[in-house]
């Protein structure tokens, strides 16, 4: 029997069982190294799972309550971020204007400045005449639901607007150019031309965002505190667990965090697959 | 002849660096020690990295901090079983790693003390003067996390000597949230965030211009808390670790918590205090305090 030739295409050959063994891609084996590294961490969490704790968290009123209120929070704190983002990213995608640059650049912000700083400065904000006149007059932020919102809305903000600003820049200027000579005003430019067309790039910026806030924790404890039932997220709940050494309870906080986080994931990818390719 | 002093030149070379290697090696045996690595609660990082540092300058001996919360790097020690001593701000996280076989409990050593106290910002704006002002109407009072922080337990045993049910009830109406730690809870009320809190004594000596300690009675302040230090399940070296903690626990040590507003005794805490009290210990916090 003759040895397929290397290279050769074997649907031409007509020959599947003798296809050559080829060895696998550098870039797919290092993509099966990123899945192991996370794989890794999730088995060692569940060495730690007992039924026992798993049972007693799933059951908690507690529990329930932090993931209600991270799921419920993060969803807010994601779309307030998408409708600052929209304009700011077109703003800065299509638009030359003073002070450009330093808005550019203040983007980084959030990634730069720990969760932890960045709730810091919230704390000093208030703490100062403008601030105080904000919690006495308008909304009360610290140790409330609201600072929950806004210290996950402060720290996604950013990665919204950087990520919106790629999907406008994706869109080509021509298109919208094309349009404005048919007659299109630049707000009808921008509904249905430029926004259509980078409506992709937009929902998965939510989606980022929106599991950056679910999983937010530095800011969210500076803010708003750790008391059960009113303020508590479900990664408070996790660091208030490990701060009480209860490792059981820990791990299947974090198995919870990960299913809801990962599961909302999933079905919004497919949400988005359905709508990109409507 | 240019191969020949090429190789002369190589040879040359790997002798040099042989024997800069092998004299490295020798000075390094000779004079640096095993690093020792510290859990210690995060409130008590000032005096702790002074007293590194002296320890460093007297014994030659590295010493590695590990600051957070006391809980937190008692799971970190557990979780990596490495550290050769644990060093909680609280003695109910001590008697955790005990109770848990983390630490070796004969050689636990009491290292400072600490008395709870009103905490309210330097001008006292809400002109707070007793325990009993906390039950005032739409006041912000913060407490510590009664779960997780050994101050908010011993707070809550305070209210609850103080109190009726009732007037609990009204307090809890007051109480704006639990801080995740004794150093969150002092930098909230310093911000001018809440009010009032049940801190420890020495809290104004962290925030000299902005937090002002009024005193309790004696018969309402039921215990006094102290920061130990014990050797780790986990120690390489105990002996070195155990020499570490007479340091601490020793004139140098103990003059410089001092210096950081604790006491250097229990007897100077209880003199303050102005009464004799159990120092130390654990407080099983009544359920309805863990939820608003």
């Amino acid at each position: 029997m003759t040895p397929p030739t290397p290279g050769c295409n074997p649907a031409v050959g007509g020959a599947k069982e003798l296809r050559p063994f080829r060895p696998p891609r550098l870039s797919i084996l290092a993509a099966y190294a990123v899945l192991s590294i996370y794989a890794g961490l999730i088995l060692s969490t569940l060495w730690f799972l007992d039924l026992g704790p798993l049972q007693s968290v799933a059951r908690s009123e507690r529990t329930w309550f932090a993931v209600r209120l991270s799921l419920g929070a993060a969803t807010v704190a994601a779309c307030l971020a998408l409708v600052c983002a929209l304009p700011a990213a077109y703003a800065l995608s299509r638009h030359r204007f003073a002070g450009r640059s330093w808005v550019d650049a203040v983007l980084e912000l959030p990634m730069v400045v720990s969760p932890a700083a960045l709730g810091a400065m919230l704390l000093m904000f208030f703490s100062q005449p403008i601030g105080q006149w904000v919690q006495e007059h308008a909304v009360r932020f610290v140790f409330t639901v609201a600072g929950v919102v806004l210290a996950q809305f402060v720290t996604v903000l950013g990665v919204a607007v950087r990520l919106v600003k790629t999907a406008f820049d994706e869109v080509p200027t021509e298109l919208e150019t094309v349009a404005r000579t048919l007659g299109a005003g630049p707000r009808h430019v921008f509904w249905t031309v430029t926004l259509p067309l980078a409506r992709r790039g937009v929902l998965a910026a939510f989606v980022v965002a929106w599991a950056k806030a679910v999983g937010e924790f530095g800011a969210t404890i500076m803010l708003a505190g750790t008391m059960a039932l009113r303020t508590e997220t479900l990664p408070i709940a996790i660091y208030l667990r490990l701060s009480t050494a209860d490792l059981g309870g820990t791990a299947a906080l974090i198995l919870m965090l990960l299913c809801l986080g990962l599961g909302a994931l999933a079905v919004t990818r497919q949400l988005l697959g359905r709508a990109t390719h409507a | 002849m240019k191969r020949t002093c090429a190789r002369l030149w190589l040879w040359c070379a790997w002798r040099w660096a042989g024997n800069a290697l092998a004299l490295g090696l020798l000075c390094a045996q000779g004079v640096a020690q095993p690093a020792l690595q510290v859990f210690a609660g995060a409130a008590s990082k000032p005096a702790l990295e002074e007293l590194a540092q002296r320890y460093r300058e007297l014994s030659g001996t590295e010493v590695e901090l590990v600051l957070g919360g006391s809980g937190t790097v008692l799971t970190q020690m557990r979780l990596a079983r490495r550290g050769d001593i644990y060093l909680p701000g609280s003695s109910d996280s001590m008697l955790r790693a005990v109770r848990e076989g983390l630490v070796l409990p004969e050689t636990e050593r009491q290292v400072a003390w600490v008395v709870p106290a009103l905490t309210v910002p330097r001008d006292n704006p809400a002109g707070i003067r007793y325990l009993r002002d906390l039950l005032r109407p739409g006041l912000r009072v913060l407490l510590a996390n009664p779960e997780t922080v050994c101050l908010g337990a011993y707070a809550v045993e305070i209210l609850e000597h103080a109190f009726s049910p009732d007037e609990i009830a009204t307090l809890r109406q007051n109480i704006v949230n639990y801080a995740d730690s004794c150093e969150r809870t002092a930098a909230i009320v310093a911000l001018r965030q809440a009010d009032v809190t049940l801190g420890w004594h020495v809290f104004e000596r962290w925030y000299p211009d902005r937090l002002t300690t009024i005193r309790l009675p004696p018969e309402q302040v039921l215990r006094a808390g102290y920061v130990s230090g014990a050797v780790s399940r986990f120690a390489r070296d105990r002996a070195a670790a155990e020499r570490f903690l007479e340091f601490l626990c020793g004139p140098q040590g103990r003059a410089t918590f001092a210096r950081y507003g604790y006491f250097e005794s229990p007897e100077a805490a209880l003199r303050w205090l102005g009464a004799p009290r159990p120092v130390g210990g654990e407080y099983r916090v009544p359920p309805k305090w863990l939820s608003p």
